[in-house]
């Protein structure tokens, strides 16, 4: 740690967005840098509310800072690699700038006063840049419905004790069929070097659709050159229900449900096709934006199996996809649910 | 009458310990936010919350510079 200049940021209020592009969700993040603000690699990986251990470790965070160290060594030869790491322009350069945000925050934190209050969370300014792409009145881009995509979506699973070596390589994936193998180590993609998975997730946030990724892999002591080919709508099989933005996203397109897939042992009991969707209301939400289904007439436990006229929506996140690329603010929607016994109908209105 | 005077004493008690509540768990939250300043600041390991001052130190040391981003619990 001495090898390095420590500091320690609690706050997005006036963070420069130009530089620090991450996946706002987190509640942990790191960048390492040069004092010029080139960055050498990105830390910090999640995809579940309780099982942090599952995406990163100590370890795994060791291994970022000696390859960091290695990038610095070898700087400014390697500049060019290191140049995809900065992200572009970004629509706002700090987040009270974003119109969702905008007059409530001052640009540092009040301690004389209510600090905690004063403070912007990450979290916050995901959901601006939401908020802000929702006020287009347009489809909602993949890459803003979809961000940060965990390599899983490819079929990668890497190990959270290394850099970026895979523990698995998902059968049937856009990854095995490139040919990838489990035990691979990725020492570069899209040209960009990599000291976590939160780099893979860097490269594959800033991926078009559709687009091929070269990677290069190290195996059995040999470099080989992979290329990574991703479909029009590869990002869909990503799971936003863990995220914190998600709150705000059921808010518009569910009216404050929080929906769960129903288990199997459920699903035979009802009176639906086998591949039809079945997704059981988890929470209501009471208050404000967040009661519109209450108002609606839904109910704990309701049975979702029709919305908006599709029964296909298996996931809580395809539910949030369709209504964000296909409705907008104001339009009601058609919803089946099946109560006990009862089969019944509402209109949900869109926010 | 002395059930609507229950009822109105139980809605002011009832008014007053959530009100103490929320008030008192406000104020620990803003305490912990001072609090972790004085102690990160008090070890002498972390710049904090200055990131201009860190790439100062970084062009002075030529060291690399170590971000983190989180949110006092």
């Amino acid at each position: 740690m001495d090898q390095f200049v420590r500091v320690r940021l609690i706050q997005c209020n006036s963070l420069d967005l130009n530089l620090f592009q991450f996946d706002y969700d987190l509640t942990f993040a790191a960048f390492f840098l040069n004092a010029d603000r080139t960055i050498y690699g990105r830390f910090g990986t999640r995809s579940s509310q309780k099982e942090a251990s599952r995406d990163i470790t100590i370890k795994g965070f060791r291994k970022a800072m000696e390859g960091a160290l290695e990038l610095h060594r070898d700087y400014p030869a390697n500049r060019p690699a290191l140049a995809g790491k900065t992200g572009p322009q970004a629509p706002f350069n700090i987040p009270q700038a974003y119109p969702s945000l905008e007059g409530r925050y001052t640009p540092f934190l009040d301690y004389q006063g209510q600090v905690a209050r004063s403070c912007i969370h990450c979290h916050q300014l995901g959901e601006a840049v939401r908020k802000e792409a929702r006020s287009q009145n347009t489809p909602m881009p993949d890459s803003v419905v979809y961000p940060w995509p965990m390599p899983q979506v490819v079929g990668l699973v890497f190990d959270p004790d290394e850099r970026a070596t895979l523990k698995n390589v998902t059968t049937d994936s856009v990854a095995e069929k490139a040919g990838f193998q489990t035990g691979d180590v990725l020492i570069s993609l899209a040209g960009q070097p990599l000291l976590s998975t939160a780099d893979v997730q860097w490269v594959l946030h800033q991926a078009d659709a559709p687009t091929v990724l070269t990677a290069v892999i190290e195996r059995e002591n040999r470099q080989h050159e992979l290329e990574l080919a991703l479909a029009a709508d590869w990002r869909r099989a990503s799971d936003l229900s863990w995220r914190t933005t998600s709150w705000d996203l059921r808010r518009i397109a569910t009216g404050g449900l929080l929906l769960v897939s129903l288990e199997a042992s459920a699903r035979a009991q009802l009176p639906i096709q086998p591949a039809q969707m079945a997704l059981r209301v988890e929470h209501v939400g009471q208050y404000g934006d967040h009661a519109v289904a209450k108002r609606a007439g839904f109910k704990k436990d309701d049975i979702i199996v029709s919305f908006d006229g599709l029964d296909t929506l298996r996931r809580e996140t395809e539910v949030f996809t369709h209504i964000l690329r296909e409705h907008q603010t104001g339009e009601l929607v058609p919803v089946e649910v099946i109560r006990g016994k009862e089969k019944l109908k509402f209109q949900l209105k869109i926010q | 009458m002395k059930t609507s005077r229950r009822l109105v004493l139980g809605t002011v008690l009832a008014i007053f310990f959530i009100g103490t509540a929320v008030s008192h768990a406000a104020e620990n939250r803003d305490a912990k936010v001072r609090n972790d300043k004085n102690h990160v600041e008090a070890s002498g390991q972390w710049i904090y919350n200055e990131f201009d001052r860190a790439l100062e130190e970084g062009q002075r040391t030529g060291k690399p510079i170590l971000v983190t981003l989180r949110c006092i619990p």
